[in-house]
C-alpha cells in the first residue's frame, strides 16, 4: 500500500471533515435564526418584494405573554395534545413491545408488517384518517359502528368536531372546555398515535431484547409472578430507554403542525399552527418569529427538564 | 383438553420452582395469538381501507358504509388516470413524483456524503469543545421547522427580489434547488448524529491495525471504517430519504407550480375545492406511501438499528 507521508495532524484533518458540514449548518440555521431574533424585535410586514422594518424591542414578546387572548389557550392546547398522546403511545407501545418479544409463530412478518404505518408518510395519514373520520354515512368509522350496531341505524356521528366531552361531569368538564380538548382533536390523537407506535414499540422492543434473559429466570425459581416480574424487572431496566422516548417524542408533540393543519386548518390552534397562522397567513414576520422563539423555549425546557431526569438517574 | 396437574408442582413443588399448570399455558397461548391478531388488526386496517379506496368505483365509495365494505367491481382506473398526462390531476401527480424523486434524492446524497465525514471527526478524531459541538447537533434537532420557515421566507424573498432587480431570470422561490437547500437544514444534523453512534461501535483497534499497516486516515475510513459501518450507511440514507420525502411545511410555503411542488403538498390539496375525490386522494396516498413502505419492510432491520442508534447514542 502506497504510504502518503503529506497526511495532515489529526486536528488538521478533523476540521477539514468538519467544515462543510458547520458550514452548511451555519449558513441554513445558524443565520437564519439570528435573523429571526433580529425580526422578532421589529415589527416586519412585507411590501413590495420588500419588507418594512420597526423596531419595537420585546413588545411582539410581551404582546403575546400578556395581552393576547389566543397564545395561551394554545399552549395549553398543544400542552393537554402532548401529555394525552404520550400516554396513549408509552401504553401502547409498551404494550406492543411486550407481546412481540414473546415467542410465536412468524414473529419476524409480524415485527415488519407493525412498521408499515411508521412508513406512511404524515400528509397521507392525515388525509387517510380524515376519510376513515368523513361524517356522511359513507365513513368508514360511522360504517364501523353502524355494522357493530354500536350506533342506530340512520346515525351518523361528526367524529371531527368541536364538541367537548365530558359535559355533564362537573369538574372534568369545566377542565376539558378550558384546555380546549374537542372532539376533533381526540380524533386527531388517535390518527397520530396510528401513526407513531410502530417507533415507539421497536426501540422499546430493542430495550427489552437487552433484558438478560437469566433475570427473569432467578425471578421464576424465586416465585415472582408475570406481574410483579414487569414492575419490579422490566419497566425498571426499560426506564433508560423510556426516558428517551420521551424526549424525542415530547420535541416532535409539542411542535406539531402538519396533521392538524391538513385535517383541520386554522380551527385547533396549536401552537404550531398559531405561528403559522401569524407569520404565514397573515405574514407577520416580527410577532410570528417572537413566536416560534417562545415555542423553541418551551421545548428547551423541556428537554433540560428530561436530561435533568435522564442524568440524575443511578445506572444499574 | 386441560388436565390437572399434579399436587407436587404446586407452592410446595420440587426445589421451590412454581410451575404454571398446562390449562393456564395453554390459556396464556391462546391470549397471546389474539394480541397479535389485535395488533395486527390495528396496524393494517386503516391502511387496507385507504387500498380498498382506492379500487373503489366513486359511487360505491359514496355508498352508505355498512353495506359497502368491499368494492363489487373493483377499478384501477384511479391509478390509471394518475399516470395520465393529459389530464390536470395526471399531469400534476407526474410532476409531484418528479420532484419529490429529486430533491429526496439529492438532499440524502448531499447529507450522506458531507454529514458522514463530520461524524468520523466527531467519532474518532481530536475535536475542541466536542461535546459543545454535539450538543448543538441536538438543539438543532429539537428546533421547530416553524422557527425556521419565516427567516427563510423573509431572506428568499428578499434574495429573489434582489435577482429580480438585477434583471436575471433566476430566482429561488419555488424551485428544486430551494426545497433541497432548506431540507438539508434537518436533515445533515440527523446524519452526523446518526453516522457517529455507528463509528463509535467501530473497534478502535481495526482502525490502529490499518493504520499500522500503513493507511492514511482517510484510507482507513474508507477501506476499513466505511465497509464496516455500511448497514448503518444504508440506514442513515433510508431515514434520511423518508425524513425529505415526508416533509411537508417548508414545501407547503415555498412551492406552487408543477416546477417544485412535492408529493405531500400534492396530496394534501388534492380535490380541496369543489368536490373531495377520496378515491383520488387514497390513490395517490397509496403510491405515495408504497416507496416508504417497501423500503422499511425491505430494510426493517438495518432501519431500526438506525433508529436506536439516533435516539440513544449521545
Amino acid at each position: 500500500m502506497r504510504r502518503r507521508r503529506s497526511e495532515p495532524g489529526p486536528r488538521r484533518l478533523a476540521a477539514w471533515l468538519l467544515a462543510p458540514s458547520v458550514a452548511i449548518l451555519a449558513l441554513v440555521v445558524v443565520f437564519p435564526l439570528l435573523f429571526a431574533l433580529y425580526l422578532s424585535l421589529h415589527q416586519a410586514e412585507p411590501t413590495g418584494g420588500g419588507i418594512t422594518l420597526q423596531w419595537k424591542g420585546l413588545a411582539n414578546y410581551t404582546q403575546f405573554l400578556f395581552h393576547d387572548d389566543l397564545f395561551w389557550p394554545a399552549v395549553r392546547l398543544t400542552l393537554y395534545f402532548t401529555v394525552v398522546s404520550l400516554l396513549i403511545e408509552l401504553a401502547l407501545g409498551i404494550g406492543m413491545a411486550l407481546v412481540l418479544n414473546q415467542e410465536f409463530r412468524g414473529r419476524n412478518w409480524v415485527r415488519a408488517l407493525v412498521l408499515l404505518p411508521w412508513a406512511v408518510p404524515t400528509v397521507v395519514n392525515a388525509r387517510m384518517w380524515q376519510w376513515i373520520y368523513a361524517g356522511a354515512n359513507y365513513g368508514a368509522l360511522n360504517g364501523l359502528m353502524h355494522t357493530l350496531h354500536l350506533l342506530p341505524p340512520q346515525v351518523d356521528k361528526v367524529w371531527l368536531g368541536f364538541d367537548v366531552p365530558f359535559q355533564s361531569v362537573p369538574i372534568l368538564g369545566a377542565l376539558m372546555g378550558w384546555l380546549g380538548a374537542t372532539d376533533a382533536l381526540h380524533m386527531i390523537i388517535v390518527a397520530d398515535t396510528w401513526k407513531v407506535t410502530p417507533l415507539v414499540t421497536l426501540l422499546v422492543l430493542a430495550g427489552l431484547q437487552t433484558i438478560p434473559g437469566s433475570l427473569y429466570e432467578a425471578a421464576q425459581v424465586d416465585g415472582a409472578s408475570a406481574w410483579y416480574r414487569l414492575w419490579h424487572i422490566t419497566l425498571p431496566l426499560l426506564r433508560p430507554i423510556i426516558l428517551v422516548v420521551l424526549v424525542l417524542r415530547t420535541m416532535e408533540l409539542f411542535r406539531v403542525f402538519d396533521i392538524i393543519y391538513i385535517i383541520m386548518q386554522y380551527s385547533i390552534r396549536v401552537v404550531g399552527v398559531y405561528t403559522f397562522e401569524v407569520g404565514m397567513k397573515f405574514l407577520h414576520f416580527g410577532a410570528g418569529s417572537a413566536m416560534s422563539f417562545l415555542i423553541g423555549l418551551m421545548i428547551l425546557g423541556l428537554a433540560l427538564l428530561y436530561v435533568k431526569m435522564l442524568y440524575s438517574e443511578d445506572s444499574y | 383438553m386441560a388436565l390437572p396437574i399434579p399436587a407436587r408442582s404446586g407452592r410446595f413443588g420440587v426445589r421451590g420452582a412454581r410451575r404454571p399448570p398446562v390449562w393456564r399455558k395453554r390459556a396464556l397461548r391462546v391470549l397471546l395469538y389474539v394480541a397479535v391478531g389485535l395488533i395486527l388488526l390495528w396496524t393494517l386496517a386503516p391502511f387496507l381501507w385507504l387500498f380498498l379506496s382506492s379500487i373503489f368505483p366513486y359511487k360505491e365509495l359514496i355508498a352508505p358504509r355498512a353495506s359497502h365494505w368491499w368494492p363489487t367491481q373493483p377499478t384501477f382506473a384511479n391509478y390509471l388516470a394518475l399516470f395520465q398526462r393529459q389530464e390536470q390531476t395526471g399531469e400534476l401527480f407526474l410532476f409531484a413524483l418528479r420532484n419529490s424523486t429529486v430533491v429526496a434524492g439529492s438532499v440524502t446524497l448531499v447529507c450522506l456524503f458531507f454529514g458522514t465525514l463530520g461524524a468520523y471527526a466527531l467519532a474518532r478524531l481530536p475535536v475542541s469543545h466536542k461535546n459543545a459541538w454535539v450538543l448543538s447537533l441536538l438543539v438543532i434537532r429539537m428546533l421547530p421547522t416553524i422557527a425556521l420557515v419565516i427567516p427563510f421566507f423573509v431572506i428568499v424573498s428578499l434574495i429573489d427580489y434582489r435577482f429580480l432587480g438585477w434583471g436575471l431570470e433566476f430566482h429561488l422561490f419555488d424551485t428544486k434547488l430551494n426545497l433541497v437547500i432548506l431540507y438539508t437544514t434537518f436533515i445533515i444534523g440527523f446524519v452526523i448524529w446518526i453516522m457517529r453512534g455507528y463509528f463509535l461501535a467501530v473497534p478502535p483497534d481495526l482502525e490502529e491495525a490499518a493504520r499500522i499497516d500503513g493507511c492514511t486516515r482517510m484510507q482507513s475510513l474508507w477501506r476499513v471504517i466505511l465497509p464496516l459501518s455500511a448497514p448503518g450507511l444504508v440506514a442513515t440514507g433510508i431515514l434520511a430519504f423518508l425524513l425529505a420525502w415526508d416533509e411537508f411545511l417548508l414545501a407547503l410555503v415555498f412551492t406552487r407550480s408543477t416546477n417544485a411542488m412535492t408529493l405531500p403538498l400534492f396530496i394534501a390539496q388534492l380535490g380541496s375545492q369543489y368536490v373531495t375525490r377520496y378515491d383520488q386522494i387514497a390513490t395517490a396516498g397509496v403510491l405515495a406511501s408504497l416507496p416508504p413502505v417497501l423500503l422499511a419492510m425491505a430494510f426493517q432491520r438495518f432501519i431500526v438499528s438506525g433508529l436506536t442508534m439516533g435516539s440513544t447514542k449521545g
